[in-house]
């Protein structure tokens, strides 16, 4: 079942400039669904209509055209209804109230969602085990880190139980260790409870980390939609080799092969495999070269992302 | 059982602001200046008039002064410009994401805030108006004047709702409140009651909503037991708050959030 449908989305934002009104079209048609339990990464540059798609499938921004609706709710015109049913998580956006502890919040947020006094207090307690986060309940918002705040916020997100979980840019400003942590977290609470995650982020490891499939929006347009694995693939024009010789070759020349840095006997290089083939490129390195160790990598997702962004708009 | 969001929001509101005892005092002492400041300008006022001014003496007067000087403060005094920044900076989409009412939750908590307040300025008021000229002129006067802050006080938070909904449509909107604070002080009868301005004037005021928030109590606690001016407060407030609840739901359908 598609927890998520979106049909011809449009939205259009009325800009003022030198006196003069325009329109600007932040998203321009797109259409796509998204399964039950997905994990999908949105994903796209500044401006792309990321979070504007984002708004109006909360209900927050109402489309100037188009069709969508989440868990069978229509986004803005049922949202008191649909948000029952969503969490949501913004970076930039603290949901937490910053004079009060997060235990206290959460049951501010209980009295929200109207639960019950037990179910509640069994939920704040659950999600603390699941989160790590027990020990920072008590602590008064304002005085948490961001990596912890970003805990809570997640803990306050999920409190509800909700069957889909939007999170924009989550991990923004977190340091290294706090973002694998959330990451990890996010797996976790989609494997555990079949939550929806719908993500968007500019950190290709949170796509790499969490999602299993990927939307690339760009201009308010769908230009590539398929699983992470299958982007790899598909979009793959180049290999990395690894490669450490026995002895140090006089001259390294190999047809559609560039050498990206070497140092001693280690050289990293890169094969061109849409002009030939890495087999062919191995069987040369080996038959030609007294080859000690090799190994065949691909290029990061980083890479593989700006190639799409930049591709020619169709 | 559970409590509803919106009672769960008003206790929230008495909580924090008890749990802020430094910020209270510094309202409340500032209360205080105002009221040693009125109480010497009317003394000087009435003295100079033979006692009485337009039906007021001295005791009626720095009750008036009590009761809507203690009204006004215990609302916040720049909540459309709070109000605005959120809406201007697409903050008030958080709010958005909850299954309750944006205004009815957001009034809940700002009332539940106000009441502290309310209870701690007329508390301190009370002990000032018996040190300096005695009891309330009339018991009466006293228990209708209870309510009608009560009342005074929503109208207040209502009023600033409503104004505060135009930051949905104009981007400066939030500076209204600089023009809302004045007219309260003119023709909500903050300064003076109304019975001392020119008639005409006293006329336009009392065919708006601003004299619910500082007279109507005011002229209560200074004496004048006239009830039907609490159905006057109800019926503005029904008025106000489907005023805010209407301007904030079609606010809300037309809210430009871009950017994260």
């Amino acid at each position: 079942m598609a927890a998520i449908e979106v049909t011809n989305l449009v939205k259009r934002f009325a800009t003022k400039g030198r006196g003069r009104r325009s329109l600007v079209e932040a998203v321009s048609g797109i259409t796509f669904s998204v399964e039950d339990g997905e994990r999908l990464a949105y994903i796209g540059p500044n401006g792309a209509g990321k979070s504007t798609s984002i708004k109006m499938l909360t209900g927050i921004l109402r489309p100037t055209e188009g069709h969508a609706t989440v868990l069978g709710y229509i986004p803005w015109s049922e949202r008191r209804k649909l948000v029952r049913h969503i969490g949501t998580l913004f970076g930039q956006r603290s949901q937490l109230w910053a004079q009060l502890t997060a235990r206290q919040t959460f049951w501010l947020l209980a009295r929200i969602y109207r639960l019950d006094d037990r179910d509640a207090a069994r939920r704040i307690e659950e999600l603390g085990e699941l989160l790590e986060a027990t020990t920072l309940f008590d602590v008064p918002v304002k005085s948490l880190s961001l990596g912890q705040r970003m805990r809570c916020e997640l803990t306050a997100s999920q409190l509800h139980s909700p069957r889909v979980l939007f999170l924009d840019e989550p991990t923004i400003g977190l340091d290294l260790v706090a973002k694998q942590r959330f990451r990890e977290m996010i797996v976790r609470l989609n494997e555990e409870r079949n939550t929806t995650v719908f993500l968007t982020s500019h950190d290709v490891s949170d796509i790499e980390y969490v999602a299993r499939r990927v939307i690339v929006i760009n201009h308010g347009r769908i230009i590539y939609d398929d699983d992470v694995s299958s982007m790899r693939r598909s979009l793959l024009r180049t290999k990395l080799l690894e490669v450490r010789f026995e002895e140090a070759p006089r001259a390294l020349s190999i047809d559609s092969v560039e050498v990206l840095k070497h140092s001693g006997l280690g050289y990293k290089l890169v094969v061109h495999t849409n002009q030939r083939s890495i087999r062919s490129v191995l069987d040369e390195l080996l038959d030609d070269y007294s080859v000690a160790d090799i190994s065949v990598l691909d290029p990061p997702l980083e890479e593989i992302i700006t190639e799409i962004y930049e591709a020619p708009q169709r | 059982m559970t409590r509803t969001p919106y009672w769960a929001a008003f206790t929230d509101g008495i909580r924090r602001t008890m749990a802020a005892p430094a910020e209270l005092a510094v309202r409340i002492g500032f209360f205080a200046v105002i009221l040693v400041v009125f109480s010497s300008l009317w003394r000087a006022a009435t003295q100079a008039n033979g006692g009485m001014i337009q039906g007021y003496g001295y005791r009626e007067l720095l009750w008036y002064v009590i009761a809507a000087e203690g009204c006004v403060i215990a609302t916040k005094p720049r909540l459309i410009e709070e109000i605005g920044d959120d809406i201007g900076s697409g903050d008030i989409a958080i709010d958005m994401l909850r299954p309750v009412s944006v205004v009815g939750f957001r009034m809940a908590a700002e009332m539940g805030e106000a009441v502290v307040r309310l209870v701690c300025a007329l508390s301190l008021g009370a002990v000032f108006g018996l040190v300096s000229v005695g009891a309330p002129p009339s018991l009466e006067g006293l228990l209708a004047a209870l309510p009608a802050a009560l009342l005074a006080v929503g109208c207040n938070l209502t009023m600033q709702y409503s104004f505060a909904a135009a930051a949905f449509w104009v981007e400066d909107a939030k500076s209204t409140w600089f023009l809302y604070q004045k007219l309260i002080f003119l023709l909500g009868g903050m300064l003076l009651p109304l019975e001392l301005l020119p008639g005409w004037l006293a006329g336009i005021a009392r065919l708006l909503p601003f004299w619910t928030t500082a007279y109507v109590p005011a002229r209560l606690m200074s004496g004048h037991a006239e009830w039907h001016l609490l159905i006057v407060q109800l019926g503005w407030l029904i008025v106000l708050v489907a005023a805010a609840l209407a301007a904030f739901r079609a606010g809300e359908r037309r809210l430009v959030v871009t950017g994260g």
